[in-house]
């Protein structure tokens, strides 16, 4: 199996690296950044192309490791072409962009699978395991927090921070935690969320605070920041259930803690969370969407979960701008 | 100084025998509660005269009273005692509806006595800490606060606490206040929003009240805080449950965690880990406070208005949870 990967900023070396783990050959690269694309390539003893549709005809399956807003247009060449397709969240910049790209991999018969990786991170993971297998009851009350430092800080052009290429943080960010609660306690009914860019204009961080209720009855709590000191980066979960409790990380902090600005260091790009572990999150993501391109698994996020996260993430950034209740199907475009 | 105590209902008030004995110079005079049973057996235990009722308490003459009894029987006993011209500290919330807490301000108003409301982590060492941090301008701008109130259902601790009538309503009514409180406090600014929104899924056989809440509130300054009230500390948690929050702020991240002084203990007879809390009593300070601000003549650190302030914030947020959307204040 031929893997053609677009995109060689972090995420595309990171998927590079996981590529490895699986049988498959990174056998092509294309990237905006011609000096990252080489360095990639020569690695893996890849070919650089300069055009995704250079690439196509050399290779079987295309992951696309790019900003957000060039998704849907690289999703729709990719699958034209009638190639595989592994798409770094969130999938799209909007509802209507989704459809399509849904409609088209339907109609060309090809995978569309979303690189939702917190999925496959093995706390959040093993939480879910234990939330449907019935451990700790009917869940109740949860709470997701994935708060870090902007990402490519020392480049005010990124496009992270041009929300018509990123989303925003409510988006990029926050779409992890919107999936993770999804996959967890089902369909969100109503988002209501607030967001200090707005509010704050001089503010030097991006922070939301949003509350899901679920049909289920369930309710959520997300917490989402680019608004910490660099290097601090924290995620969190607690899963309240009728019959048990589910937290991490375990309490271990003292009772104060003050991390400012004035302390921190300079050449940290975007936060990666470290963990030792045998294999990291991202090679397990991997290694999965292998298994479903040779058929041997289902695919644990599918297109459509792809699509109901960047549905919610738009619900709560329409909340935010409105300051009223958002149901999440009301978002079509 | 004398004071008494008017009603044992709520469970603080055990507590707060021990720390008014402490105070110097102070005296527990005596007890009342209309469960005879229940004042002969505090009184027993504690070594306090016990008086037949509120009304013979009060005719003893206390400087002052504390008033533990049920959330929605705090008025009467606050004016009654406002009547007999005793100051008054008023267990939280101060009552269960917006007209009850302003009749109550208004009653100690007029009797010229002190009303104040017990918010114990005012005086919460950790909660200080940060306070003064944010007086001083340390952190700049507070835009964002992150935080939870999180227990365990009080069911076995009192029935009244799941009681709709004599609670007022469960986890929103119960785990508001004290970060609505601080969160007043550390802003010097008012609510002008609420969102909230609430389910019965813990405990949903066992209780008609709601067991999980997640609210939303938006501050004059701009500042946006969620409070998570919830009862979902279950009963086999290592303790009761406790008090958080992040703070996003122009200068950084602050995290506060006020019961987080704890010791971790394994006992065989236990059967799960426990923490035992080491850290600064915070009931204690405020009992301090009570008693220093009636001596001195001056408004106590935190008043009957904060109380109905409080009470005002919950009553919103139950109006959020009926419509679905934002309750403007």
């Amino acid at each position: 199996m031929k893997i053609g990967l677009v995109g060689a900023g972090l995420m595309g070396r990171t998927h590079a690296a996981a590529w490895a783990a699986t049988p498959a050959t990174l056998a092509g690269v294309v990237a905006l950044e011609d000096g990252a694309a080489q360095a990639l390539a020569a690695q893996a003893g890849a070919v650089v192309y300069p055009t995704l549709a250079a690439m196509l005809p050399h290779v079987d399956v295309v992951d696309i490791c790019t900003p957000t807003y060039l998704h849907a247009a690289q999703v729709l060449a990719a699958a034209a072409a009638g190639k595989h397709i592994i798409c770094e969240k969130p999938l799209a910049l909007t509802m209507t962009d989704t459809a399509a790209m849904i409609a088209a991999c339907e109609q060309a018969g090809v995978w569309l699978l979303v690189a939702q990786v917190v999925r496959f991170f093995p706390e959040y993971a093993a939480a879910r395991h234990m939330v449907a297998r019935g451990d700790i009851g009917t869940v109740a009350v949860t709470r997701l927090t994935r708060c870090g430092f902007k990402p490519a800080r020392q480049n005010p052009q990124s496009w992270f921070h041009n929300p018509a290429q990123s989303g925003g943080m409510m988006l990029d960010l926050m779409v992890h935690d919107f999936d993770y609660a999804r996959w967890l306690c089902g369909e969100v009914e109503s988002v209501y969320a607030r967001h200090i860019a707005p509010r704050f204009p001089q503010a030097a961080g991006d922070y939301a605070l949003a509350i899901l209720r679920h049909t289920s009855g369930a309710i959520t709590h997300v917490e989402g920041g680019w608004a910490y000191p660099v290097p601090l980066f924290r995620t969190a979960l607690e899963i309240a259930g009728s019959a048990g409790l589910i937290e991490h990380p375990a309490a271990s902090s003292a009772p104060i803690g003050v991390y400012l600005h004035a302390t921190e260091a300079t050449d940290v790009e975007t936060a990666v969370p470290a963990s030792p572990l045998a294999e990291d999150p991202y090679t397990t993501e991997i290694r999965h969407f292998y298994d479903v391109l040779t058929g041997r698994a289902a695919p644990r996020v599918t297109a459509h979960d792809g699509a109901a996260a960047v549905q919610i993430a738009l619900a709560a950034i329409e909340s935010a701008r409105t300051g009223r209740a958002v149901r999440p199907q009301e978002v079509t475009a | 100084m004398k004071i008494g105590i008017l009603s044992l209902a709520h469970l603080h008030a055990e507590a707060y025998i021990d720390n008014v004995r402490a105070v110097p110079g102070v005296e527990l005079m005596g007890l009342a509660d209309e469960d005879p049973a229940r004042a002969e057996h505090f009184a027993r235990q504690s070594g306090t005269p016990h008086f037949a009722s509120y009304a013979h308490l009060l005719a003893a003459r206390p400087d002052a009273v504390l008033v533990c009894s049920e959330n929605a029987r705090h008025r009467p006993l606050v004016e009654q005692a406002a009547a007999a011209g005793v100051h008054v500290l008023c267990e939280k919330p101060l009552a269960t509806r917006v007209e009850d807490a302003r009749a109550m301000v208004a009653a100690c108003q007029q009797a010229g006595v002190t009303l104040m409301t017990a918010f114990p982590m005012r005086f919460s060492t950790p909660l200080l800490e940060i306070k003064k941090l944010l007086d001083a301008g340390h952190l700049g701008q507070v835009y964002a606060c992150n935080s939870t109130n999180q227990g365990e259902c009080p069911a076995h601790l009192r029935a009244w606490f799941v009681d709709p009538e004599l609670a007022g309503g469960g986890a929103l009514t119960d785990h508001i206040v004290h970060l609505a409180d601080v969160l007043r406090w550390y802003l010097h600014s008012e609510v002008t929003e609420v969102y909230a929104t609430a389910n019965r899924i813990l405990y949903g056989a066992e209780v008609t009240v709601e067991t999980g809440g997640l609210v939303l509130l938006t501050f004059a300054s701009g500042a946006i805080a969620s409070i998570d009230c919830s009862w979902s500390k279950p009963p086999y948690y290592p303790t009761w449950g406790g008090l958080k929050l992040d703070l996003i702020t122009e200068k950084g991240l602050v995290t506060v965690d006020a019961f987080k002084q704890v010791l971790t203990v394994y006992r065989q007879q236990q059967q799960r880990p426990a923490w035992a809390y080491w850290g600064s009593d915070a009931n204690q300070a405020m009992i301090d406070e009570f008693v220093a601000a009636i001596r001195a003549q001056r408004p106590p650190a935190v008043t009957g208005e904060d109380g109905l302030r409080a009470v005002e914030i919950v009553a919103a947020a139950y109006r959020s949870v009926h419509s679905g959307q934002p309750e403007k204040l």
